[in-house]
């Protein structure tokens, strides 16, 4: 990943994928994120129609009906011109990682969905490619500790630039989690299909949480706050897991610098 | 030796509660994983050596008919033997003929994953001929009747006491457990004599160089050198896929495996055998034969998704990462091959009918393609065999996936095909959900979903999406 | 159709082919260089050893030390045969066997075992093929406490001790006695693997490469049981490497 010497020219329009589940499990992540590029300056357009990436039924092996899906995705972007932003890493690795194996049959449809992807950012790499890791100046008073969401790390190759973002909220006191960098046993429809190996392995990252002591968790993916935080909660814990879109946008509001960076 | 595959969700179940095995366990991580990372943040041209080494073994891999036949010829040139073994039926019976014809009375055998596929240490005992295991994990395990846990550590699941039960002659419940140094210098002892007498040994191969008809060894111990000197019989079996091209090629191949197999910068022992013992010496092996098999690498090889599974190197890295592995164990898997590795060869050279579960068995976290010394794209090939069982295979039988779970796929098709059809869907999930909820969370979900609240709480979907509140706000903004 | 055959052609139609073909040079293997890329590379490691010998030999001490080697560097043949005879001695050694590299003639290592009151045997075969030779020198070595031999090379890289088995230096000298004493010279000493294999591979395309080979790195050991290293199980469980640097 570059160093944080932003890229330029810095975009000053940006279309928001929100993904499904942000969409509909926790829209406050989508208004949050939407805070954040309006506070670094940017104007953000929403495409009404957008659904789902399709990432879910691809990895339980459903191609022919992600191939639809995912078809529309593409169709529905493409009509948009610019960078598109992201408040996930696995929906940004399905679009630029997979789509190219889902459409291997089609030589049309992988040209458009490389297209696509080119310019599909996850939410923390675009900010630390396009305006720096001390971009945000926020202030958030609270001990938290980071989770490396799997497909962030190793798919779209965002390590330490979360954590570096986070670092320049006033007040917020990181620890470093132990194995943060070990899945947290979401992964999908395996939640729910294999739960007692993706419990097993929650368990483990749960009692590492609880280790550490913060009062919070961040991460940057929907899937792993709630496996996190629905394990927590089963435990009778009142650590909170929280996407980094919020954090950030709530240390944006707190703080007295407003307006352009 | 016989796939269990069918077994995978009961056994990794039995793991899962078995406090010693997941403690043993976390040696793989401690130990081999933290290994791996030291070694490599320790070599300073590690990416260049990973991508060299994927490179050596893709060009061996397409070219593998080609240097399969220098191999032979050259193995030949030296004065050994080759046999070439369409199955493990086959190659055990070369082994097992061999044998008699030679009239061997004691096998010592080398860790080798292949001679597991064969079942060979079980078959030379019914035909009447003593064979021991003498890798120290191994030996620990043919002592308790098991089959291997892990590629480099076939007993890492034992505890000190159960090996000493093993082990040790005068243990008695309730003794204190002598310490690991007493358990090994035990079974110095014990092994000692056997390979003073050994008259054949069977090894494995970790690489073998097609320009000279090498087979080179990677070893701790001393047993594979024990293995290469002392029986007049020396039989190597090695998967067709376990090639290199050149000698020199071997400095790129060991760093790499050895530094992701236990963090090592080289093991206590590298061995290379150019053919039986040459006339200017008087002890080693008076015969050798290296036995090439197939057992359904062709359809690996044939199957170009899945071609890139043939370079492994059988390191082990990918079990020492995946967070999978390490809560379900190595005899879940069902066959010789545990982990990542396992859950994406096991399938097609046993059978994906009754292997589904295994690349089922996966978060996706893709630790496994990250810590594998040769970059193969291992959940690239997981997600390639779950389209097989879900739909994608030519074999119906290989098509497992229930009606329920397709039903599943085709709603959620649907309901994704259309803006208003995913809100309304959305909506009425909520609808239907927020009886059962408290404060927006579920603590009982129905299915496809009730998986999830065994263990966890599940959230209720909100009550407006994003679109509803960002078309509010740019109203509210424009007002 | 032979059994061999029928696999080749198997795999030939695998890779979706008729027929093997040679395969085009590839940059990542060294199979396409030929002998004169093979001997200037091993020119240059000779080279290599010879300018670099005294980094060389510092770099081979602490890597030899670290992976377990008991690293004895002397100035003279005098102290290496002392170090050898003080290992004797502390050992309680009565059988002891050697090579028969030139370096142990040069530090006069007969003397020094004998006369500690060990028994000295050389494992050096001459004549044909003899199996009761073969038991007899078998014997000895597994009831030997301490193979003493010099190195055909050593590498700096990995704390390595290279051995090309031949007559006069048997399998088993630096396998079956628990003890194991290596004496090393600098000019022995290669930077790393690399040097190594295109020295085995310039052997190998002159026709000249050894039936076989061990690198030796540190005392033989094992972790497993509970993931807990013990060194010694079934090869030497100590090993010492004498640096003789009168050169």
């Amino acid at each position: 990943m570059p160093e944080n010497t932003p890229d330029s020219p810095r975009p000053e329009h940006v279309t928001l994928f929100a993904s499904c589940m942000v969409d509909q499990l926790a829209p406050a992540v989508g208004e949050s994120t939407v805070d954040i590029l309006e506070y670094l300056g940017i104007t953000v357009d929403f495409l009404d129609d957008q659904t789902c990436c399709g990432q879910p039924a691809f990895n339980s092996g459903f191609r022919s009906e992600t191939l639809p899906v995912a078809t529309r995705f593409i169709e529905l972007f493409e009509q948009v011109e610019g960078p598109i932003v992201v408040p996930s890493g696995s929906c940004a690795a399905m679009v630029r990682n997979f789509y190219g194996d889902l459409f291997r049959s089609d030589e049309n449809m992988t040209n458009r969905a490389e297209r696509v992807g080119e310019r599909l950012y996850e939410l923390s790499e675009f900010i630390s490619r396009f305006f720096g890791t001390d971009a945000i100046k926020g202030t958030l008073a609270d001990t938290a500790t980071y989770h490396k969401c799997c497909h962030l790390l190793r798919e779209i190759g965002v390590d330490e630039e979360p954590l570096e973002i986070l670092s320049n909220v006033d007040g917020l006191q990181m620890t470093p989690l132990d194995r943060a960098d070990v899945c947290c046993g979401f992964g999908g429809a395996f939640s729910v299909k294999m739960p007692d190996i993706s419990s097993a392995i929650l368990d483990e990252k749960l009692d590492n949480i609880e280790a550490n002591g913060s009062n919070m968790v961040i991460a940057a993916d929907t899937g792993c706050v709630y496996q996190m935080q629905g394990g927590l909660r089963r435990r009778g814990s009142s650590v909170q897991v929280v996407h980094i879109a919020e954090v950030l946008a709530k240390s944006i509001s707190n703080s007295s610098v407003l307006g352009k960076s | 030796m016989k796939p269990l595959t069918t077994d995978f969700r009961s056994k990794a179940a039995e793991t899962m509660v078995d406090e010693q095995v997941l403690q043993s366990l976390e040696h793989v991580y401690t130990g081999f994983f933290k290994g791996r990372l030291e070694a490599a943040g320790d070599t300073d041209n590690w990416e260049e050596l990973r991508d060299k080494g994927k490179a050596i073994k893709d060009h061996t891999i397409a070219h593998l008919d080609y240097y399969l036949e220098q191999l032979a010829d050259n193995v030949e040139k030296n004065g050994g033997s080759v046999f070439f073994a369409a199955d493990s039926a086959e190659a055990r019976k070369y082994v097992l003929d061999l044998a008699h014809a030679r009239k061997i009375k004691t096998v010592i055998k080398s860790k080798s994953m292949v001679s597991e596929e064969m079942a060979l240490a079980q078959a030379l005992i019914d035909d009447g001929i003593e064979a021991v295991e003498t890798d120290l994990g191994e030996y620990i395990i043919q002592l308790s009747g098991e089959t291997p846990y892990h590629l480099i550590a076939p007993a890492v699941h034992k505890s000190r006491k159960e090996v000493a039960e093993l082990l040790d002659d005068n243990y008695v419940e309730g003794d204190p457990v002598p310490d690991a140094t007493e358990l090994t210098m035990m079974a110095r002892e014990k092994l000692r004599g056997v390979f003073e007498r050994a008259d054949m040994s069977v090894t494995g191969v970790n690489f073998a160089v097609a320009e000279s008809g090498s087979i080179t060894l990677v070893t701790n111990e001393g047993n594979g050198r024990m293995s290469t000197t002392v029986p007049r019989v020396h039989v190597a079996v090695m998967g067709m896929e376990k090639i290199i091209p050149s000698i020199q090629d071997l400095s790129t191949m060991l760093r790499i495996l050895i530094r992701s197999a236990t963090g090592q910068r080289i093991s206590s022992y590298v061995t290379m055998v150019n053919g039986p013992r040459k006339s200017d010496e008087e002890e080693g092996p008076e015969e050798f034969h290296l036995v090439i098999m197939d057992n359904g690498r062709q359809k690996l090889l044939a199957d170009e998704q899945m071609r890139e599974s043939l370079n492994c190197i059988r390191c082990g890295a990918c079990l020492n990462a995946c967070p999978v592995y390490r809560k379900v164990g190595g005899h879940a898997y069902g066959w010789v091959y545990p982990g990542p590795i396992g859950a994406i060869v096991t399938p097609v050279l046993t059978g994906l009918k009754d292997a589904g579960n295994l690349p089922a068995a996966s978060s996706l976290c893709g630790a496994c393609h990250d810590a594998c010394p040769v970059k193969i794209n291992i959940p690239r090939m997981l997600l390639e065999l779950r389209y097989r069982t879900a739909e994608g295979s030519t074999d119906k039988a290989e098509r497992t996936s229930s009606v329920r779970e397709r039903t599943v796929w085709k709603a959620w098709r649907i309901g994704m095909m259309g803006r208003k059809r995913f809100d309304i869907g959305a909506r009425l999930s909520r609808l239907f959900l927020r009886p059962l909820a408290r404060k927006g969370w579920l603590k009982k979900a129905p299915p496809p979903i009730s998986g999830w609240t065994s263990t966890r709480d599940f959230p209720l979907v909100s009550s407006s999406s994003l679109k509803a509140r960002l078309s509010k706000r740019s109203k509210k903004a424009k007002s | 159709m032979t059994s061999r055959a029928k696999f080749i052609a198997k795999v030939t139609s695998s890779l979706g082919r008729t027929e093997v073909i040679k395969p085009s040079r590839d940059e990542s293997t060294a199979v396409f260089d030929d002998a004169d890329t093979a001997r200037a590379n091993a020119d240059k490691a000779m080279a290599d050893t010879a300018a670099n010998s005294i980094a060389l030999t510092d770099r081979m001490a602490k890597a030899a030390s670290t992976i377990g080697w008991k690293v004895h560097r002397v100035a003279n043949p005098a102290d290496a045969a002392d170090v050898v005879a003080n290992i004797c001695e502390q050992k309680g050694a009565t059988s002891v066997l050697r090579s028969t590299h030139d370096v142990l003639g040069e530090i006069n290592v007969d003397a020094a075992v004998t006369s500690t009151g060990a028994n000295l045997g050389v494992t050096e075969h001459t004549g044909d093929y003899d199996e009761a030779k073969v038991t007899e020198s078998k014997t000895a070595a597994f009831a030997a406490d301490i193979g003493i031999t010099g190195v055909d090379y050593a590498i700096a890289e990995t704390g390595t001790v290279v051995l090309h088995p031949r007559s006069g230096l048997s399998r088993l000298v630096s396998l079956a006695p628990p003890t194991h004493i290596a004496v090393l010279r600098p000019a022995e000493i290669l930077d790393s693997l690399d040097e190594l294999f295109a020295l085995e591979r310039n052997d190998h395309m002159t026709r000249k490469l050894a039936g076989s080979m061990n690198l030796i790195s540190g005392p033989s050991k094992t972790a497993d049981i509970e993931g807990t290293t013990v060194t010694g199980i079934h090869g030497p469980l100590e090993v010492h490497l004498i640096i003789l640097e009168n050169d």
